[in-house]
């Protein structure tokens, strides 16, 4: 899953997104508003992470924009202002969430999980598809209840993968959720995790269509 | 029988009573003495009328003496005496009061050794007609008269001082009220009281009271906005340091902890600059502490300051140093002193020094330079940093407020609102300009100009 990380502290917006690459998600981090609403653009990620006190272009006003262009995904706000008021009026400008600086990196992994599970439509925390079992928590993944040992890469892809069954999701799609802006993406990396999964998931279980992608069939 | 506590306090009630009673009695003097005298006057009058009207009655009666016509006999009858032309006494009412023939015609007053006469003497036909009353009688009179005006009068007075009493206390009341409404606030509530309803001689009182109210409210309000921007502000670094702690716990290899506690150091530095600051800011406010002024040679405090700070400016790859001697800096050995608190000044300069080493890039260049224009002192620090924007001068001297351009170094966004409290207290200019133009921008010229030593002569 890739997130957008919109804060001007550096300290706080390096350990954030330290802390969540190592919860295995994809971060990038912008540091005034104006460069959010241009990474929002490029609709590549699945949730924002905001801070109110953005230079450039204040994160309500960055918030009221993109619902006003009819973006629905899932934002979290992360800031210092705790008044009721300011919660209230946070979460009326649309954001989903809202989290109290200092906060703590397990809790701010776990609403963000939360919110990207409630984007899918799903209420488990465990994502079922036929035999497969995957909680994205602690990233486990069972099947036929026995555990399968995944890497970082090959979790985030069965996970994309897995959001909407059905879908084929093109190799450049596929990129863009396993790599943020400044990681290098190796030639045929994408083909090399999704082999990795088949032989661990059986050959069967993700589906190429050739010339077109990749897909979980319904 | 009286409090003692109580009559070393003055007492509005008391005072006003006394002061009445005062007026009170004062009144009734001149009550009696006006009804006396008026009295008087119509008993004269009425008197004097009877006399005539009795002269007039004895003349051409049948005389016998001893028979008194009309007049009682005593003490207050009136005498009357009758004289034929050759002055041979030919009627006398009361022969133990005999008074002698008195020459003029009509009305006079004469004194006798039985005390002052009132006499009437006519000539008819042949004969003089004496009338005569004393005097005390109109006197008595007019006394009784008076007496009964005023009786009633005294009488009153110890209604008149209940209904006072009760009365003042009445009038009192809005003072007590405000007394208890007052009493009651508590420290928090500094909403108006009500002006409305209250007599004209309180609502000054209360006005003035509402006015202290409004002051106090604004300055907590300041306060309680400055608690809140600090708590705030606190909350950022605090922020970094718990994240950097649990990236530190998390770490696997030696290397990701390091790194970790290096951010968390430079976390905790963070914290500690700002506490630093804002301790500063609290101990420079206004009235906080009124220290002792004394002659302040600025050139010194410079070159303290300067070498506080050269160590810092070294590891940015900063040139810190005095400006040299140019027209209206201060000259070699020139002493440049302000009347001021040394503590404070040293603090102000420091906080603009270290602004002007954190903003200028690696081989940028910072100048302090002490001036003196027409025996005013002043101060500037240049740097060859960004510089910042006309549009933001009126803004950075605001607490916690921090330049656009400042998001990539670390700060309070305290320095210069120190700055400015420190350089008001000495009633001082600031003025933000240009400062020395690099690769940066325009740098920042930072100019603190003292006012200028009364003269002499003082």
């Amino acid at each position: 899953m890739r997130l957008l990380l919109a804060e001007d502290d550096r300290m706080i917006g390096a350990g954030v997104e330290r802390g969540l690459k190592q919860d295995g998600f994809t971060v990038d981090w912008v540091q005034d508003g104006r460069a959010a609403e241009l990474a929002l653009e490029q609709k590549v990620h699945d949730l924002l992470l905001l801070d109110l006190g953005l230079p450039r272009r204040d994160g309500l006003d960055v918030l009221t924009a993109m619902r006003r262009r009819g973006d629905i995904r899932p934002v979290l706000i992360l800031t210092a202002r705790d008044a009721v008021a300011d919660r209230v009026a946070g979460l009326d400008a649309g954001a989903d969430d809202y989290l109290v600086k200092p906060f703590d990196l397990d809790e701010l992994a776990a609403r963000i999980r939360a919110l990207l599970r409630r984007d899918a439509g799903r209420a488990q925390p465990v994502v079922t598809y036929g035999a497969l079992e995957l909680r994205p928590a602690t990233h486990e993944v069972r099947l036929h209840g026995e555990p399968v040992v995944l890497s970082a890469r090959e979790f985030a892809l069965l996970e994309a993968l897995l959001a909407r069954p059905g879908a084929i999701l093109s190799r450049a799609q596929l990129e863009e959720r396993l790599y943020g802006w400044n990681e290098e993406v190796e030639s045929n990396a994408v083909e090399v995790h999704l082999h990795a999964l088949r032989r661990k998931l059986g050959a069967d279980a993700i589906r190429n269509v050739r010339g077109v992608g990749w897909m979980i069939a319904k | 029988m009286s409090d003692p506590a109580a009559s070393a306090t003055r007492s509005i009630r008391r005072e006003l009573i006394g002061r009445l009673a005062l007026g009170l009695l004062v009144a009734i003097v001149i009550a009696a003495v006006a009804t006396y005298l008026r009295a008087r006057d119509e008993a004269n009058a009425l008197f004097d009328y009877q006399l005539a009207q009795m002269a007039s009655s004895v003349t051409g009666m049948p005389l016998a003496p001893g028979a008194p016509p009309g007049g009682r006999p005593g003490a207050n009858a009136l005498v009357v005496e009758v004289w034929n032309r050759d002055g041979v006494e030919v009627y006398l009412s009361q022969p133990q009061r005999r008074l002698p023939q008195y020459g003029q015609p009509g009305f006079n007053t004469v004194a006798t050794d039985t005390g002052e006469w009132r006499v009437f003497s006519m000539l008819a036909g042949d004969q003089v007609v004496q009338v005569a009353q004393p005097m005390n009688v109109r006197r008595e009179l007019a006394a009784s008269m008076a007496l009964r005006t005023i009786l009633p009068l005294i009488a009153v007075v110890p209604f008149l001082a209940v209904f006072v009493w009760f009365g003042i206390a009445k009038s009192l009341r809005p003072l007590e009220r405000l007394a208890d409404a007052v009493g009651r606030r508590s420290p928090g509530i500094l909403a108006p009281l009500a002006e409305s309803g209250l007599p004209r001689e309180v609502q000054p009182v209360v006005h003035a009271l509402n006015g202290l109210l409004a002051r106090l409210d604004t300055a907590q309000g300041a306060q309680r906005a400055f608690i809140a921007d600090a708590a705030h502000e606190l909350r950022t670094p605090l922020t970094a340091i718990h994240l950097q702690t649990q990236l530190a716990e998390r770490a696997r290899t030696d290397d990701e902890r390091r790194a970790a506690l290096a951010e968390l150091r430079a976390g905790l530095d963070r914290a500690i600059h700002l506490v630093t600051q804002l301790l500063t800011l609290a101990r420079e406010e206004p009235g906080v502490a009124e220290r002792p002024l004394a002659r302040v040679d600025m050139a010194e405090i410079a070159r303290g300051v300067i070498a506080d700070h050269v160590a810092q400016a070294a590891v940015r790859g900063v040139d810190l140093g005095l400006a040299a001697a140019q027209p209206g800096n201060a000259e070699d050995g020139e002493i440049v002193a302000v009347t001021g608190d040394a503590a404070g000044l040293r603090t102000l300069l420091s906080n603009l020094v270290d602004n002007a080493v954190r903003y200028t890039p690696a081989g940028g260049r910072v100048d302090v330079a002490i001036t003196n224009e027409d025996g005013a002192a002043g101060l500037s620090v240049r740097d060859s940093g960004p510089g910042i924007p006309a549009s933001e001068h009126a803004r950075v001297f605001d607490r916690f407020y921090r330049a656009q351009a400042a998001a990539e170094v670390s700060g309070s966004g305290l320095g210069l609102a120190i700055v400015k409290s420190i350089a008001d207290r000495h009633g001082a200019q600031i003025a933000l300009g240009p400062g020395i133009a690099g690769t940066a921008g325009p740098g920042l010229g930072v100019t603190v100009r003292f006012p200028a030593p009364p003269p002499a002569s003082s």
